[in-house]
């Protein structure tokens, strides 16, 4: 069925993504509901439309297309690796815009080369938006959460606020409080009475007295029989959260997770920068350093412009299956983000594929790209 | 133009807040007999009372349909989105105290702050294979303080529209977010409130549906004026 509301250009951004040996899929506009919440958390479930089946199974409109193209592949139990391309309609509750609008973009699943794809996944964003925008500059931002996780881990914090600021990158706001905690000797966990009460008899130090302990007054109490988190668990986190509670972080380390935070240069640079960020701080983060490099190289390779491309170190999305390479395309001048993209090879395995499945995507928001391309014939 | 103010229609808020403007000099009576739901207020003429439950009196301010309201703060803010652009909580009344709470099962000994539960949250599905379940009825509520104040975005919200204290135990969610006064059914349920996880501390409260009718009303200034009054 032809669409008379697509945007103009919908077939020579399909012929570009056919030149670019992709394979073009739709997915059902109708879809399950929990593979978006669970993955994107309760959050989402305001900027959905929900409804539900006769038989009360919580459905909603495709409010993207990343997740459906996944699960397709798994469900057809495609061999990778595999690059998927879409263009179709979008549902989400927004405040600025339509309610309907269409996206398109490619999702690249399996592929073991990591910075070459990734370095594919911004060419081929940048060179459909050049050719729908000719002669306009791409403003490019990448961040990479792998650098940051390297630059944790150097720190040398232990794995509990190593987990706490990970989960946090992307969120300015809340990481600056967790450093500003982190940082401030007068801020211990609060602990109960009860962790008071195990102190005092002794056996806080000792894990199978504790869980003993544990697990006896589960069972005292009536709650073991559906517990979801076992009494192992419980002593586990409670040792992780004494470590929490004693570990600051010196002046020194803090100011350097600030300078890395604050790092925010040409893409030509940033590899310099980085090594000598990494030799005056004396950390050692060779390995994410060194996919890197070996990213900027692909993007020599495949042609994309270095001299559009920023490096930003706090740049991330807070999801946890994001894993490394994020991006995001605007135009010069203008605020507007015309395309995100990024690395997700966690969401397969969550989505319930079997073997792990990295992948990097974008996509493209068509009802702004229309809006640039309204306003650059106009200014004609 | 005649205002209307709807008010609880049985229990002890209907009782409560019938005193209060019995107080106030608005003393309320019923039209017809002592069980219809429509009522007056003696010497007011140009006010009219509905007797409503007490949740569809924050819808009804919440779309305007009725001009006041009295109800419980916990409501309306899980009732309407952006209510505080839509309503004006005109005075706090001072009864139907109660707290809209997280608790978290008694036994989870390295649970006590929000930020322990974020990260409980975080690893909950590498553990168990699903996200940390929270039963409740405030959907809104939870959204806005596990999300917005606490940057906790990976849990699931299973809905509970009663004995919401149970769940835990019965296996259906792992964590409550409920509203509790004495916070006794929490303690006889193993549960135990977060140091920080008071989202709200609820009462009921007058409400006015923000109207561009009511300016220049004088008697819209006189009811709250009466109702301040008789705090």
């Amino acid at each position: 069925m032809p669409l008379i509301n697509l945007p103009a250009f919908a077939g020579e951004l399909l012929a570009d993504f056919e030149r670019l040996k992709t394979l073009r899929v739709d997915t059902p506009v109708i879809q399950p509901a929990e593979p978006f919440l669970d993955m994107a958390g309760e959050d989402l479930r305001r900027r959905i439309f929900l409804t539900e089946s006769e038989t009360g199974e919580s459905l909603c409109l495709r409010p993207e297309f990343t997740i459906p193209v996944c699960l397709r592949h798994i469900e057809t139990a495609t061999g990778t690796p595999q690059r998927y391309a879409y263009l179709g309609e979008v549902f989400r509750q927004r405040r600025d815009g339509s309610n309907e609008f269409y996206q398109a973009g490619i999702e690249d699943l399996g592929d073991l080369d990591t910075a070459g794809a990734d370095a594919r996944a911004i060419g081929d964003a940048m060179l459909v938006l050049s050719n729908r925008l000719p002669g306009r500059r791409l403003r490019v931002t990448v961040g990479d959460q792998s650098v940051f996780e390297a630059v944790i881990a150097a720190c040398g914090l232990p794995a509990g606020w190593q987990k706490r600021l990970i989960h946090a990158f992307g969120d300015q706001e809340h990481l600056q409080r967790l450093l500003a905690k982190l940082a401030d000797p007068k801020s211990p966990g609060v602990f109960g009475p009860e962790v008071e009460r195990l102190a005092s008899m002794g056996i806080l130090d000792n894990e199978e007295r504790l869980v003993a302990e544990i697990a006896g007054t589960m069972e005292a109490t009536g709650y073991s029989t559906n517990a979801s988190r076992s009494p192992g668990d419980i002593a586990r986190r409670l040792k992780e959260k004494m470590e929490l509670a004693t570990t600051r972080l010196d002046k020194a380390a803090l100011a350097i997770m600030r300078e890395f935070l604050a790092l925010d240069l040409p893409l030509g640079e940033s590899a310099a920068a980085l090594h000598q960020f990494a030799d005056k701080s004396g950390l050692k983060i060779d390995g994410a350093l060194a996919l890197f490099d070996a990213r900027v190289a692909a993007l020599a390779r495949v042609g994309a412009d270095a001299g559009l491309i920023r490096y930003r170190a706090a740049f991330g999305r807070p999801l946890d299956y994001y894993t490394g390479l994020v991006f995001e395309i605007g135009l010069e001048g203008a605020p507007a983000v015309l395309a995100g993209g990024g690395r997700f090879d966690r969401l397969l395995t969550l989505l319930g594929a079997r073997e792990h499945i990295p992948a990097v995507g974008f996509s493209l928001w068509l009802d702004r790209i229309e809006r640039a391309v309204a306003a650059a014939g106009g200014a004609k | 133009m005649t205002i209307t103010i709807a008010l609880p229609s049985k229990g002890r808020m209907k009782d409560d807040a019938s005193a209060i403007f019995e107080r106030a000099g608005m003393k309320i009576v019923a039209v017809g007999n002592d069980r219809s739901y429509r009522g007056r207020i003696e010497g007011w003429d140009d006010v009219e009372v509905a007797f409503l439950s007490a949740s569809e009196i924050s819808r009804e301010v919440g779309c305007g349909a009725v001009d006041f309201g009295v109800t419980g703060e916990d409501l309306v803010r899980e009732g309407l989105a952006d209510a505080d652009g839509r309503v004006e909580f005109a005075a706090r009344l001072g009864f139907g105290h109660a707290e809209v709470v997280v608790a978290v099962p008694e036994i989870w000994y390295d649970v006590d702050t929000m930020a322990d539960l974020g990260d409980v949250a975080a690893d909950f599905r590498a553990r168990h294979g699903r996200r940390l379940a929270i039963a409740t009825k405030y959907w809104r509520l939870t959204q806005q303080f596990f999300s917005g104040s606490h940057g906790i975005q990976l849990y699931r919200i299973v809905e509970s529209l009663g004995a919401t204290e149970g769940a835990p135990a019965s296996g259906s969610a792992d964590i409550v977010v409920d509203i509790t006064s004495t916070g006794s059914t929490l303690r006889a349920n193993h549960l135990k409130i977060l140091s920080d996880g008071v989202i709200l501390r609820s009462e009921a409260c007058l409400v006015r549906a923000r109207k561009t009718a009511h300016e220049g009303n004088p008697t819209i200034n006189r009811i709250i004026a009466a109702v301040r009054a008789a705090i």
